[in-house]
């Protein structure tokens, strides 16, 4: 551990200003803190709290239903970042719908899926495109690269999501923000900015154990001067105006829209979806999708979860009944899930 | 899915980059990013280079530490 870390902890653990309470956004954040160990250099009077920034997690239960009946009903293959396949549905999640003869293929990236529909052209290929700012514009790729080439057997399900409507929705939840890294690679930093001037407070993080224990020792030390604030404590990656490239991109095939989180309800202008002159690439508008609204189960408390309104161990069905071998709830599935990460860290 | 991997360049062409993620290679856009160039390291995510890193996390931790104290 070189000096400057050295200090970063020393000013964690010798931390005696108010009580804070810090919220992960990040789903990666919530798992390396975790991993690192860093939670138990941490002062009682600091409390971390999960937050919403993990896509999987905030996917209701209707898209995961919307995605079984394009494989069901209209005999798409649906492509996938791997850890959607394990989220339950209202009656199965996408594995269980494999049994009953659903094409469901995991892919890295949406150009991966663009891929598939090159090679298989009488096929036609979803891709299920959830994510925040960070994910969004590969998604779009995806689409111009389709578009370019004409081809007609591939299109989105979409449930992209955006952060700064998100953070309206958090505001009182917690003392300070770490920021996701990877979101404000795309977006910038000017929301961070806007956000201290309304008095919310945070920074963004990078995510090994010198950028996460610096970052934390960034919040405490300027909790105490008791004004908001805001520092970019991950400037190697994350430069004040972002990947402008990518937002453009973004804004020349989606537009805002409301959309519904999981726990958090419909959140006005948080969502993204494709514009008018990208419809055929709509999977709810290419196969005339009815109005599927999901049922999730009421034993699982993954929406107060992913508001820091209890953790993942108050919940009564956490590690007897939702288990990561068999998830009741999204955040118990993906490996950025804060439930997911008590289980298998022990909630230390 | 949200996982960033920072890879090294190992190629450019047509917009796409080859990469060098720990010895695992392989094919990723570089349409978001500009004059990307061979040597230059990339945080790369869902298939595509989001980001220049442009300078390790310990001497990024250095400078953030000496404007904090």
């Amino acid at each position: 551990m070189n000096e400057q870390a050295k200090k970063a902890r020393d000013i964690i653990t010798n931390y005696k200003g108010r009580p804070l309470r810090i919220m992960e956004v990040c789903g990666t954040h919530t798992h390396e803190i975790f991993r690192l160990g860093l939670r138990k250099l941490l002062p009682e009077n600091v409390e971390l709290i999960s937050g919403p920034g993990c896509p999987v997690c905030v996917t209701p239960v209707g898209f995961i239903d919307e995605a079984i009946w394009l494989a069901l009903e209209k005999g798409c293959i649906i492509t996938t970042f791997g850890d959607l396949i394990r989220v339950p549905g209202t009656e199965m999640p996408l594995a269980g719908a494999r049994a009953k003869g659903a094409q469901v293929r995991p892919v890295y990236s949406p150009l991966d899926a663009v891929e598939m529909a090159r090679q298989n052209p009488d096929e036609q290929i979803v891709f299920l495109a959830v994510g925040f700012e960070t994910t969004t514009p590969s998604a779009c790729l995806a689409v111009e690269t389709a578009k370019k080439e004409g081809l007609k057997n591939f299109s989105l399900l979409t449930a992209n999501k955006t952060m700064p409507n998100a953070y309206n929705a958090l505001e009182g939840s917690a003392d300070a923000f770490l920021y996701p890294g990877h979101v404000n690679a795309i977006a910038g930093t000017e929301i961070c900015e806007e956000l201290k001037k309304r008095g919310v407070s945070g920074v963004v993080a990078g995510f090994t154990a010198s950028e996460l224990l610096t970052a934390l020792a960034v919040i405490l030390v300027n909790a105490e001067k008791g004004e908001p604030f805001f520092v970019n404590c991950y400037p190697r990656v994350v430069k004040a105006e972002g990947n402008p490239s990518a937002r453009e991109l973004v804004k020349r095939v989606m537009e805002p829209c409301d959309t519904e989180w999981r726990g958090l309800g419909v959140i006005p202008m948080s969502g993204m979806k494709l514009r008018d002159e990208f419809a055929e690439f709509d999977a709810r508008k290419k196969f005339g999708m009815p109005k599927i609204t999901g049922k999730p189960n009421p034993a699982c408390r993954c929406g107060e979860v992913l508001q820091g309104k209890c953790k993942p161990s108050d919940c009564k069905v956490f590690g007897k009944v939702c288990t990561p071998e068999h998830p009741v709830g999204a955040c118990m599935v993906s490996d950025e899930g804060a439930c997911a990460a008590y289980y298998q860290y022990g909630g230390v | 899915m949200c996982v960033g991997l920072s890879a090294k360049v190992v190629s450019v062409k047509d917009g796409t980059a080859l990469i060098d993620a720990n010895g695992a290679k392989r094919e990723v856009s570089a349409d978001l990013l500009e004059e990307l160039e061979p040597g230059d390291y990339v945080m790369v995510h869902a298939g595509v280079a989001i980001a220049k890193i442009t300078e390790s996390d310990e001497d990024e931790a250095n400078d953030v530490m000496e404007n904090l104290l």
